[in-house]
Parts: structure tokens; C-alpha cells; sequence
């Protein structure tokens, strides 16, 4: 941003410092207790006065979860089924968006809403149908299938969001490229889906948390024999009549370290681009 | 069956029949029929025991094979609801008491009546063990186990004020208020007001003399009486200042972790919740369990438990071989030492380790007198979202007793109609 | 079709590996003024195909008497008889200002807190990369753990939120939060804002990226301070990204209960009853799926207005 004024950009360098360890501090903390607790004994956990650091150190959360749940199948099921919906979104949304961002033709405000409006109808009443409809189509209880049914709610997001990235790409460049001969289908390959990639990134990794944690598809469309999922494993650790806490917390800690993993990676690749000045106006 | 089994003869007489079922009606089964079982378990020690059970049936029943799959009990009947009206059913499927009615309307569940009535071990069973799941003189399923509702008090402190186990209401309500010392941050009881305490609000009212239901299936709620109960039980709390103050959100797990850190005198739960309590406070000692007390006009303990239901003509006989099974000794044992649910079977409740045990001695009671749950379609529903709110109403301020009690009777008007 | 037509009113092809050559027909078709619907098409028909008869099948329902757990009557048309019973339902129109508050008060704090996240992220400080990485953590979990995570923390006797705000004074005794009809919907609130606001940092990020600088450069010649150049430059620039996020946040809130459910279960006493959580427990609890369309044709109704209403108000479709 400004770079000119020293003096007041010295405020606000300490003012974003100061918003930005507090907004750490809240988002870190409860994941910082949660990986405490996930190292307690229940006798740490449920007691009269507040233990703060484990009297004794366990491991023993993470390995009655590890036997309980069967979590490397789930997990690989996840997976599966995050990959598979990402690939429908970028190859389907990617192009639809560009359509929108781009041309002005009859029916766009319609259609553009259209593909909100189906994400609006509750999933609450949309899951028996859905039922029917996967096992016709042959689609139930498996990763695909799962896939499909995300993709209903995660592509509209997908069309929408990397919409707004490529309104946001300057079509200058892409103008340059037709005058020089360039198909349609060719500037949009090679100069407004590189320009925008920061967007489709941001915009993929959506979907993949989407798709990564969704919970009330994955228990109806699958069965454990078959793709059932992470969250849904997750879930069913929780016993009725038992205290989890301790093992629901390993559980959490678990399930989001295969996603910051990822978006370690995702995070040096936006940079790489954001450094590389992909991104001029 | 008399009392002289003890637990090896019913293990051996279990074994005599596992052996002789696994020689003799299974021949005419070519070949291995897969058959898979819907249910609710999820705790690690309810999986141990499902888990128990299945090796014993592996080893008994070669030619069954069973794929259990586990369905979190809050989605459950979203899932059974979507497979009965998708058609792929399960083929069989653990039915709780309270969720029979509404399946049971569903078609959800086939008639076993004759299968039942020719079963070498339905003597084994109490006739009231199949009432929860019998209509017009159809019954379709076999209970798997018992949940049998009973208390647990802070022996230690009764011992201390001098107080004995309650019988009865009024002494249940003396000793939450003797117990309660707001000083020392104890309360006399530990109030369900949140999710799961529908029931216990049922409970009071029939305790106070008014059926939810009469004998021709018209509301038999009285609202003098409603208004009575909901005073008394709502009371503990806004009244008596004998509950902690959090109970309208109190659920299972804030229900158990405040009895074991020693802030609440007495909680109401079932008998699954035994081994839990015990791992952080001395049976017999710190803590001692008690029959649900006696109301001013009745008493109710309630039993409830979970059947096995056959939910698919296909397969049917391999299903019930399954089913049957967990009527063996041998698999009702196996699974009360895994998780401390009671037997269904009377046979099998005869062990000498629910019998010889004095801390059982509450439940064992409980299984003479008990009373199941009133059962109608809707009968759930109402309870969680009408009973539930009403009650909470109260708790936090937002209704009188009497205004509580209209909302019950008028929801359980729309329930029933 | 389309494609047939455009074939034929191009010129003849000058080789026969030009005449096939996939490229450059696509390159061609590319051209052609049905292109745009062209590259709509896989997506539209994906969507089409999964939610049409869904959709259909519940505006069906809501006409219809479907009682799952009373067979007989069922499948009658009913006409408007759901949507007359839910006029004179006290529940409905209860769970549907809590549903406004509860949507209202969590877009206001995510997108505000996104959006001072991601400007001061924006700014490339010195430890800014990590800095960023730790406040987006909170949306990597998924509802459930999110939702139990923060029972334990607030619990009555066993949270430690508690036992700090007693510890610094700022509380007398451990508070039941979700127990008092007060705090219960704030502090579901806060729980969800605290879930969430990461969604609005990171797309507000990705979009500040994409915003020229010389834009700022010019605006710091003119003089215009900070917040003018937030009014007049950021926030105009990041329009289209901020109206998507907001129109797919609310419509996630509305109809998502997941974390009302292992929150409070719409207690106590229904002060944090929505929609949603009605129409789920009309639907799996209750068995009717009659009244529970009804809802749902409502909720959804009233999310086409609400997103008809804010585009056509911040002109998104107007470029």
C-alpha cells in the first residue's frame, strides 16, 4: 500500500502489528488449549481446579483414536474426495467464471444467479432426494459420487468467488493479446487464468476446506464399508455416554494438520507469484 | 430360571447352545450371506462390546458374515429415515424403545412375531421385556440390552449430613437442599435441563399421577398436575437454589463432570454411565447408587431398551440368526463387561456379578419395578421439542409453571393429532 | 448444434491437419457467439443434473401432507395449509428474528474482522507470512471439533475461559454461558465469528493483491488519507469479491444449524432457535417433512430476496 509518508505509515505498521498478534493470539489460543488437552488425562481435564499443564503427559488420546477410528482409510477417503472435487471445479467453474467476468450476453444476470439460487434451498430436505438420485445414478457410497453431491454447493461458490478475481485482473493485456492475432479461447489460457491464478488458488483452497470438512452429506451418502470420510469418523468418536474431550481434541489436532500442510504449500506458490509481479496493473 | 445359575453354569449352559446352534440349523446355508447391522454404538467401551459379541458370533456362525456400521446417534434417524424412503435398507437395526413408534409408522420394520414365538430362548425373556416393542399384537423386534434408569448420590456427604439414599420425592428434594452449600460451591442436584432431559421431565409428571397418555390413547395429561410437577422440578432450581445455575444447558457430559468434580449431591442418569462415574470416584465409598425415588403419586423408573429390528426381507433368516444371538448368555455377559449395560435376558441378568454386586443392587431392583417409556408416534418429538424448551422456559425465567404446562399439552395436542 | 453451425460458416481449412487439428478448432470456436454458453455448459448441466429434482422435490413437499410416522394421508395436496399453520406458529416467527440476529451479528463481525485482518496482513510486515497462517487456522477445522472445542473451553465447570476471566477479575464466578437467554446467542455468535472470519480474510487478501498500486500512489499525491483510500479505492475495487462472500456466508448461516446443534440445540428455551435448526427438527425428529418444506421454501425465498436485493444495491452485476 502507501509507501510515501514514513511518518504515519510507522502508526499503522504498529497498529496492523497490534490487530494482527491480538487476532493470532484469539485464533491460536484455542488450538494451542486443544493440543494441551489432547496431551491430558481426563483426571486433567474434568477437575475441581483448572490444570492448566498436564500433570502427566499422555499420548494415549491419540492412540485409542488411532485404533478406534480407522483413521488412515478415512483420511485417504477425504482425500479422495477433495481432490476429485476440486478437479470438477476447476475444469467446469473455472471457464463458467471466466464467462461471467468477461461477457455480456442475454440471460447473464439470471443465469449468474441461478447458480446462487441453488445453493439456497436447505441441505436439511435436499438429502433424501439426493439419496435417491446417487443410488440411481449409481453414485452411492462412493468418492465420486460424494464429489458430485459437494460439487452442487461448492461449484456455485467457486463460480462466484473466482468471478470476482477475474474482475479484478485488468483486461489490458488480454486486449493486447487479441489485437496480436489471439483466439478468445488463447487469451484466456495463457493470459487471464495466469494473472487471476492467486484468485484460483485462494479459490481452490475454499473448496478443498469445504469439501474437507463437510460433515451431514458425508454420513448419509456413504457408509464406513464404503467412502466415509474424516469429519464423519470424527463424529462418531464422541461417545454418548462417555467424556471425550480428550480424544475429541487429538481428533481436531489430526484432522487440521493434513490442512495446514496443504496450505503450506499453497501458501509459498501465492507467493511465489505475488513476488514473481504476476500481478501489475 | 432361578436364582442358583451362577456365572459359570451360565456360561457353560451358553456354550452347550452356541455349540449345538452352531451344528445344527445352519446346513441349510450353502454359502456365506452377508448381512449388515445399523447402530448407535460409539463409545470405545460400547464398541468393545459390540465388538465382543461380533467374535463370538463369527465363531458360532461361519456362514453369517456382519458388517456393523456405526451411525452417530443424533443423525440416526435421519439416516434410517433416508434409507427407508430410498430403499436400501439395513437389514437389521437397533431400535431404542422411543424410537420404535415412529418407525414402526415409517415401514420400517418387519413383522418377527412368529420367529419369536418359536424361539428356544423367548423363555429366557420377562413378557414385559418385548412390551416397548409390540403393537396390536405384533412384535418386531428382540431386545439386544437394558438401559435401566437409576441415581447416583455422593455417599461421603450423605454419611456426613447423616442423610440415607432417597425413596421417595420429598426426600430426594430435603436432601438436594441439606446438601446444597453455596459456599463451598455444592449443589444437592445436578439438573438436566439440557439436551437429553426431556425424559426425566416426562418422568415427573407421571410420578405426580398424570399419564402422558390414557388406556384409548387421549391425552391424559392433567394441567393442574403438569403445573404441579414442573413447580416441584423447575423448583429445585429457581426455588430451592438446590441446582447449578447452568442446568438449562446441563447435558450429559455437564451432568456427569459436575457430580464427578464434586459440585453437584446427586444426578439421574442410567446405568451406561456407571463405569465412567467410577473412574473418578470410589464405588461404595464417594459415591453410591439409588432407585428412582418414588413420586407423590406413583413410581418411575423407567426401562427402555435397544432392540434388534429386522429392516429387510432379504436375508431375513441370516438376520435373525444375528438377532438371536445377543439373547445367548454367553454375548449378554460379554457385552455387560465391556460397558455395563444390563442384560435384557432374565437368564443372563442372573449373573453373579450384577447379582453379587451391591452398587447393582439399585438397577437389579429397578428391573422388577420399572416401567417402560410412554411410547406413541411422535412421542420423541414432542418430548425433545416441546418438553425440552418448556422446561428451560422455566429455568431461565422466560415462563410460569402454568404457561410451561400449556405448551406441553397443547404441543402434545399437535403431536398426537 | 452450435458447434455444427459454426463449423460451417468458416472458411475452408487450408490442410487436413489444420482441418482436425483440436486447438485450433476450439481456437475457432472460441470466436463464434455462442462461446460464452459454451464454456457455461458443463457446469450448468453438473448443477442441473444433482439439484433440479432434489429442489423440485421439495417445493413439492411443502404443498404436500408428509408425516413419515403417520402413513395414512400422506402424499394428499394440501395447498397452502403449511404456510397458513406457520403464520400462526409462534416458533416460526421466533426462530426467524433469531435467525436474522444470528446472521445479522456474525456477517457484521466476520467481515469486519476479515477486513482489518487482511488490510493489515496486506501491508507485507516482517513476520506477516506466519502471522497470517495462524489467524487462518480457525477455519481449517471442521464444525464438529470448532463446536465441541469451544463447549469445553466455556464450560461451567471444567472452561478455562472461565477460570482466566475469573483469575484477571473480570468475573465473580465460573458463568454458564449458553444457559442464560442474554449470553447465549452472543457467545454463539462469537463462536461462529471466531470460525469464520478467516473466509473474509482470505479472499479479501487475494483481492487486495490484485488492486494496482499506482492507484495508492496516485491517492498518497492527492493527499488522501487512509480511510479515504479504503473508501474510494479498496473497497470499491474488492466489490464484486466482498458481495460473492457475503451472499455465500449468509446464505451458509441461514442454512447451516451444524454448530447451533452442538452449541445449545437451539436452548435455552428456544432463545437460540433458527430456522434451520426448526426445519431439521420438523423434518428428523418430528417426521414432518410437510411442514419442514414449508420452512425450507421460506428460508430459501427469503435468501433469493436478500441476494437479489444486495446485488441489485451494490450494482455487482453493473461492470
Amino acid at each position: 500500500m502507501a509507501q510515501t509518508r514514513s511518518g504515519s505509515n510507522l502508526i499503522w505498521n504498529i497498529l496492523s502489528y497490534a490487530v494482527l498478534i491480538l487476532l493470532a493470539v484469539l485464533s491460536i489460543g484455542p488450538l494451542l488449549w486443544m493440543l494441551l488437552t489432547s496431551f491430558k488425562v481426563e483426571d486433567d481435564i474434568v477437575t475441581r481446579t483448572m490444570v492448566y499443564l498436564p500433570t502427566r503427559f499422555t499420548l494415549e488420546n491419540y492412540i485409542k483414536l488411532w485404533n478406534q477410528s480407522g483413521y488412515p482409510v478415512l483420511v485417504i477417503n477425504s482425500l479422495v474426495t477433495t481432490t476429485l472435487t476440486v478437479a470438477i471445479c476447476l475444469f467446469t467453474g473455472t471457464i463458467a467464471s471466466y464467462a461471467f467476468s468477461r461477457f455480456n450476453f442475454p440471460g447473464r444476470t439470471p443465469l449468474m444467479l441461478g447458480y446462487l439460487v441453488v445453493r439456497m434451498f436447505p441441505a436439511v430436505l435436499m438429502i433424501i432426494p439426493l439419496f435417491i438420485v446417487m443410488r440411481n445414478l449409481g453414485l452411492f457410497d462412493t468418492s465420486l459420487g460424494l464429489a458430485v453431491a459437494y460439487t452442487s454447493f461448492l461449484l456455485p461458490l467457486f463460480v462466484w468467488m473466482l468471478k470476482g478475481f477475474f474482475d479484478a485482473a485488468p483486461t489490458e493485456l488480454e486486449s493486447a493479446a487479441r489485437i496480436d492475432g489471439s483466439t478468445r479461447i488463447g487469451a484466456m489460457f495463457r493470459i487471464v487464468i495466469p494473472i487471476a491464478r492467486n484468485g484460483l488458488v485462494a479459490t481452490c483452497v475454499f473448496v478443498a476446506i469445504a469439501a474437507w470438512n463437510e460433515y451431514l452429506f458425508a454420513l448419509m451418502l456413504t457408509s464406513s464399508t464404503g467412502s466415509r470420510t474424516w469429519p464423519v469418523g470424527l463424529q462418531l468418536m464422541v461417545g454418548e455416554f462417555q467424556l471425550p474431550w480428550g480424544m475429541l481434541a487429538a481428533g481436531g489436532i489430526i484432522s487440521i494438520i493434513p490442512v495446514i500442510v496443504l496450505f503450506a504449500l499453497v501458501q509459498r506458490v501465492m507467493v511465489a507469484g505475488i513476488t514473481a509481479g504476476a500481478v501489475k496493473g | 430360571m432361578t436364582a442358583k445359575f451362577d456365572r459359570r453354569s451360565v456360561l457353560k449352559l451358553g456354550g452347550g447352545m452356541l455349540a449345538a446352534s452352531a451344528l445344527l440349523p445352519h446346513q441349510a446355508f450353502a454359502q456365506q450371506t452377508a448381512i449388515n447391522y445399523w447402530h448407535t454404538f460409539t463409545s470405545q467401551s460400547e464398541a468393545a462390546g459390540l465388538q465382543a459379541v461380533l467374535d463370538l458370533f463369527k465363531a458360532a456362525h461361519p456362514d453369517v458374515a456382519v458388517t456393523p456400521e456405526n451411525i452417530p446417534n443424533p443423525e440416526f434417524m435421519a439416516k434410517i429415515t433416508a434409507a427407508v424412503v430410498g430403499g436400501s435398507r439395513p437389514n437389521v437395526t437397533m431400535v431404542s424403545s422411543e424410537r420404535f413408534e415412529d418407525l414402526l409408522a415409517m415401514g420400517a420394520l418387519s413383522d418377527m412375531t412368529d420367529r419369536i414365538a418359536g424361539w428356544e430362548r423367548r423363555g429366557d425373556f420377562d413378557d414385559k421385556r418385548f412390551a416397548s416393542i409390540t403393537k396390536d399384537g405384533k412384535t418386531y423386534g428382540v431386545p439386544g440390552f437394558t438401559f435401566v434408569d437409576w441415581g447416583y448420590y455422593r455417599k461421603d456427604w450423605f454419611d456426613e449430613a447423616g442423610l440415607a439414599a432417597p425413596t421417595t420425592y420429598d426426600e430426594f428434594r430435603d436432601a438436594a437442599i441439606k446438601l446444597t452449600d453455596a459456599s463451598k460451591g455444592r449443589f444437592g442436584f445436578g439438573l438436566r435441563g439440557g439436551p437429553g432431559g426431556q425424559n426425566f421431565v416426562v418422568n415427573v409428571i407421571e410420578a405426580f399421577g398424570s399419564p402422558v397418555k390414557k388406556e384409548d390413547g387421549t391425552i391424559g395429561l392433567d394441567r393442574d398436575i403438569v403445573v404441579k410437577a414442573l413447580d416441584w422440578y423447575a423448583g429445585l432450581l429457581v426455588k430451592d437454589k438446590a441446582v447449578p445455575p447452568s442446568a438449562a444447558n446441563d447435558g450429559f457430559q455437564q451432568v456427569i463432570s459436575g457430580f464427578q468434580t464434586g459440585q453437584t449431591a446427586m444426578i439421574w442418569h442410567h446405568t451406561g454411565s456407571y463405569q465412567d462415574i467410577a473412574s473418578k470416584l470410589k464405588p461404595g465409598v464417594e459415591f453410591g447408587t439409588f432407585a428412582m425415588p418414588a413420586g407423590p403419586a406413583t413410581r418411575v423408573a423407567r426401562l427402555a431398551y435397544a432392540y434388534n429390528c429386522i429392516t429387510n426381507d432379504e436375508n431375513a433368516d441370516a438376520a435373525w440368526e444375528w438377532i438371536k444371538f445377543w439373547g445367548e448368555p454367553d454375548a449378554a455377559v460379554a457385552f455387560l463387561e465391556k460397558t455395563g449395560y444390563m442384560p435384557a435376558s432374565t437368564v443372563a441378568a442372573q449373573d453373579q456379578r450384577i447379582v453379587g454386586n451391591p452398587m447393582y443392587k439399585a438397577a437389579a431392583d429397578t428391573l422388577g419395578f420399572g416401567i417402560p417409556q410412554p411410547s406413541f408416534p411422535g412421542a420423541a418429538g414432542w418430548a425433545q421439542n416441546t418438553v425440552l424448551p418448556a422446561l428451560q422456559q422455566i429455568l431461565i425465567g422466560q415462563a410460569t409453571p402454568d404457561q410451561a404446562a400449556d405448551q406441553i399439552i397443547e404441543g402434545l395436542a399437535a403431536a398426537i393429532a | 448444434m452450435s458447434r455444427g453451425r459454426a463449423m460451417a460458416a468458416l472458411p475452408p481449412p487450408r490442410s487436413t491437419w489444420d482441418a482436425i487439428n483440436p486447438l485450433r478448432l476450439l481456437g475457432e470456436l472460441s470466436e463464434t457467439r455462442y462461446w460464452m454458453y459454451l464454456l457455461l455448459l458443463p457446469s450448468a448441466l453438473l448443477i442441473t443434473a444433482i439439484v433440479l429434482f432434489p429442489t423440485v422435490y421439495g417445493f413439492q413437499l411443502s404443498f404436500t401432507e408428509m408425516r413419515l410416522n403417520r402413513p395414512a394421508g400422506n402424499g394428499a395436496f394440501v395447498g397452502l395449509k403449511h404456510y397458513q399453520r406457520m403464520l400462526a406458529d409462534p416458533i416460526f416467527w421466533l426462530s426467524l428474528r433469531n435467525t436474522a440476529v444470528w446472521v445479522t451479528f456474525s456477517i457484521l463481525i466476520e467481515f469486519v474482522v476479515g477486513l482489518v485482518a487482511a488490510l493489515a496482513l496486506n501491508r507485507n510486515l516482517w513476520g506477516g507470512k506466519v502471522l497470517a497462517v495462524l489467524i487462518l487456522v480457525p477455519y481449517f477445522l471442521p464444525n464438529v471439533v470448532a463446536g465441541n472445542m469451544w463447549a469445553l473451553m466455556l464450560d461451567s465447570r471444567v472452561g478455562v475461559i472461565n477460570d482466566i476471566l475469573v483469575n484477571i477479575g473480570l468475573l465473580q464466578e465460573y458463568k454458564a454461558w449458553f444457559a442464560d437467554p442474554n449470553t447465549a446467542m452472543a457467545t454463539a455468535i462469537f463462536v461462529e465469528a471466531w470460525h469464520s472470519f478467516p473466509f473474509f480474510t482470505l479472499l479479501i487478501m487475494a483481492g487486495l493483491k490484485g488492486i494496482p498500486t499506482d492507484l495508492y500512489k496516485a491517492a498518497d499525491i492527492d493527499g488522501a488519507g487512509a480511510f479515504a483510500q479504503l473508501r474510494l479505492i479498496t473497497l470499491p475495487m474488492l466489490r464484486t469479491i466482498i458481495a460473492a462472500a457475503v451472499i455465500l456466508r449468509v446464505i451458509g448461516l441461514v442454512n447451516s444449524p451444524d454448530l447451533l446443534l452442538i452449541l445449545t440445540q437451539g436452548g435455552p428455551g428456544r432463545s437460540t432457535q433458527v430456522l434451520s435448526l426448526y426445519a431439521f427438527q420438523n423434518a428428523y425428529s418430528d417426521f414432518n417433512f410437510g411442514y419442514a418444506g414449508a420452512l425450507s421454501v421460506v428460508m430459501f425465498v427469503l435468501l433469493m430476496l436478500f441476494a437479489w436485493a444486495y446485488i441489485r444495491l451494490s450494482k455487482v452485476n453493473q461492470d
